[in-house]
């Protein structure tokens, strides 16, 4: 059988036309080199069918370029996606208590720590000289900078309380804007699938989306074949084929607007959003709660030894301090009612009572767990400290493994210039002597078409 | 071979980077504050430290403050208690005097005279104030104890007045007027008594020297326990300014920076992160373009 006088010129098309693409994805490759999100394409080359043209003699017909892939371990996106929900989550962490560890300003000489100190020793003053009206003043002036210490405190952990909710808002709608992004992606994915294309470009910002949607939450996602994927956010369907559904979150519990919507509880480890549940539902309120327990502890015990006591106005039966917990603690006492005195017959100089008061600085509390009230907030401050130190080691391991299993997902998916750039060389190449046996072909056909039957011309 | 791409190589570049600049912040952070301990978190249970080292430490303060209110007391009460006792010679000379039996009427009123006048020189002794307090006046200390010239009754009440030392110690500071000075004031007045009557010398000799010598017995016993309470605050005084240097230097070694340890990791970090901004910069600039000619 004999072959086509121009099958060497198809031959050499189809090689101009394969370098021509390579060149292009090459180029496509480059110009998205910092492109976040962008998954390094490759040329697969392949031979065309042969052409035979004798028993046993089959005849190459040149390449064909058949498919552009896209460079990806989905895997490695799996990990990586969890890694980066802890990440987000201990960040989170990491945020809030250092604003806390900023609220509690420890070890300082404007700490509760110190105020508390010159409150006992104030009461020690007054023991020293009871009839004194100066020292009197001065007790009510460090127990009033106690008790302000004490509410600023509370106040502002309630601010910073506020403040997550307010983020877990933020974030939701975050998740919220993503479901919708996600849909309209799965739609476009879907229906170039059907007609038969690789988007590759809608892939890889549908993984963006997902790798972003990560640091908020546990993310999942399920492959439905037809291009779609099923999306979940927290145990809850985000987005699935038929559409996207809107999350919303009450108590710690997340829940999507489906015709029956699914709830699920949300870890404390499930990213931003997770790590500010917790931070909103458990870290701050168990701080609130051990302030108060002190506050409420200070103002039971001083209060318990202050009736027994007689103000320089021969009264007794009157508390010093008012309120029961950290936001509501205040001084009732004046200083001519401090009740220094043991009974109204030994005034002014009796202090048996302001002395009583001054000892409670060692005395253990039953409601403290037999701590002092000093020892107590020392305690309350080191769990603020352990906890915020395991924060920011959560955070820096997490950041770590973050980084290096996104070196392993890029070590596959990125670009590299160097490749991109021997690659170009490589097509180039390839392109300059496609061309050659082109024109090594017409060279040939020239000899055939325009010298043929023209002997003794 | 796993590929190495630029996105990688600027990841780890950046990230190694920005690791040793805030080793790098958190050193000079130390070093100019002086504070190796500035939040919790620093060193959570270094902070629980510092916070129990500073409490002890303002207690500590707080009783040295004590310690020297109460020394000061303890030595205004011993002043009067002294010269109290140095009239009470003057008494019992007196006293001796009146038991005689050869003097005349008029020099028996002349000793009543004076004996009336030590009388109110030791009331006037027991009126001693300190900051504002009459110290023998128990509890009432706006109150003065005996009124000079006028009746010798008692007018404070006998209320100890205790003082905080240390943790969990007290003591108490004061004398009352009764224990001390009424029963002097009571024996001179017998004694006036008994030289008016002027036929009774034996009692001034007997009874009334009886009764000076046990007032002047308690009042030495009284100064005693004075001086051994004035002891006590010195020592504990001492003994809270070592516990103060302890204190502080725990403190310090808790919450203070190193300063030559941060110095030195200064300067290691500083060398560290320029070197790594050197190979980052040499690592990233170049492609493969730049030796590429066409």
């Amino acid at each position: 059988m004999s072959i086509s006088t121009f099958t060497g010129l198809e031959t050499a098309l189809r090689g101009l036309m394969a370098q021509q693409q390579a060149l292009d994805v090459t180029g496509q490759n480059i110009t998205n080199a910092s492109t976040p999100g962008y998954t390094r394409q490759r040329v697969t080359l392949a031979t065309t069918p042969g052409l035979q043209i004798g028993p046993g003699l089959l005849l190459g017909t040149g390449v064909t370029v058949t498919g552009y892939q896209r460079m990806r371990d989905s895997f490695l996106d799996t990990q990586l996606r969890a890694q980066t929900m802890l990440q987000g989550s201990a960040q989170a962490a990491q945020d809030g208590l250092g604003q806390i560890e900023g609220v509690i300003n420890e070890p300082s000489d404007s700490g509760l720590n110190s105020l508390l100190s010159q409150y006992w020793s104030a009461w020690q003053n007054v023991a020293n000289s009871p009839q004194d009206m100066a020292t009197r003043q001065a007790l009510v002036e460090a127990a009033t900078s106690l008790a302000d210490g004490f509410n600023s405190v509370a106040s502002q952990l309630s601010t910073i309380q506020a403040q997550t909710g307010q983020n877990v808002t933020l974030t939701l709608q975050q998740v919220n804007s993503s479901a919708q992004t996600l849909q309209s992606l799965n739609t476009a994915i879907a229906n170039a699938t059907a007609a038969g294309n690789t988007p590759n470009d809608l892939l890889d910002q549908r993984d963006l989306v997902l790798d972003d949607l990560a640091k908020l939450g546990n993310v999942s996602s399920v492959d439905n074949g037809n291009g779609t994927i099923t999306v979940t956010f927290d145990g809850v369907t985000l987005a699935d084929p038929t559409g996207a559904y809107t999350l919303s979150e009450s108590g710690g519990t997340i829940s999507n607007n489906m015709a029956t919507p699914q709830t699920a509880a949300v870890s404390a480890n499930a990213g931003t959003l997770g790590g500010l549940i917790a931070l909103r539902d458990t870290t701050i309120p168990g701080y609130q709660t051990s302030l108060d327990g002190i506050a409420g502890a200070l103002i039971a015990e001083t209060n318990a030894v202050s009736v027994n006591g007689f103000g320089l106005d021969s009264v007794n039966n009157r508390p010093f301090f008012g309120g029961t917990d950290a936001a509501t603690i205040s001084v009732l006492a004046t200083p001519t009612t401090i009740a220094a005195s043991a009974s109204a017959a030994t005034l002014p100089g009796d202090n048996t009572n302001a002395l009583a008061i001054a000892q409670l600085q060692n005395a253990g509390v039953a409601s403290l767990a037999g701590a002092t009230v000093d020892g107590a907030y020392a305690q309350l401050v080191t769990t603020i400290g352990s906890d915020s130190q395991a924060a920011q080691r959560r955070t820096s391991n997490a950041g770590v493994l973050v980084d290096s299993l996104s070196n392993r997902r890029d070590a596959i998916s990125s670009v590299s210039l160097d490749e991109e750039m021997t690659n170009l060389v490589k097509y180039q190449r390839g392109y300059q002597a496609a061309a050659r046996a082109l024109s090594a072909m017409d060279d040939a056909l020239n000899l055939l078409i325009n010298r043929t039957g023209r002997v003794g011309l | 071979m796993d590929r190495v791409t630029n996105s990688m190589a600027s990841r780890s570049v950046l990230a190694d980077i920005e690791n040793v600049y805030a080793q790098l912040t958190a050193t000079q952070n130390e070093l100019s504050s002086g504070k190796q301990l500035t939040k919790p978190s620093d060193n959570p249970y270094g902070t629980s430290r510092a916070l129990a080292y500073r409490a002890d430490l303002a207690a500590n303060k707080q009783y040295q403050s004590n310690a020297s209110e109460m020394g000061a007391w303890l030595s205004t009460t011993d002043t009067a208690l002294s010269s109290i006792n140095s009239d009470l010679g003057r008494v019992r000379d007196l006293i001796l005097q009146g038991a005689n039996g050869t003097l005349s009427p008029t020099e028996l009123a002349s000793i009543s005279t004076e004996l009336g006048q030590l009388a109110d020189s030791i009331k006037s002794d027991a009126n001693t104030q300190y900051a504002g307090s009459y110290v023998f006046s128990g509890s009432l200390t706006g109150t003065q104890p005996f009124a000079v010239g006028g009746a010798d009754t008692y007018a404070g009440d006998s209320t100890a007045i205790s003082r905080q030392l240390g943790q969990g110690v007290t003591m108490q500071v004061n004398v009352t007027g009764d224990t001390v000075v009424s029963p002097i004031l009571a024996a001179i007045r017998q004694a006036q008594a008994d030289l008016a009557a002027g036929g009774t010398p034996g009692n001034l000799g007997t009874v009334d020297l009886n009764a000076i010598d046990a007032a002047q017995a308690t009042l030495v016993g009284q100064q005693a326990i004075v001086g051994a309470r004035t002891n006590r605050v010195t020592l504990a005084t001492s003994r809270l300014q070592q516990l103060e240097q302890a204190q502080s230097q725990q403190l310090s070694n808790t919450e203070d920076a190193d300063i030559a340890q941060a110095m030195i990791d200064f300067s290691q970090q500083s060398a560290v992160y320029q070197a790594a901004l050197r190979a980052g910069a040499t690592l990233i600039q170049p492609t493969l373009m730049d030796y590429l000619h066409s």
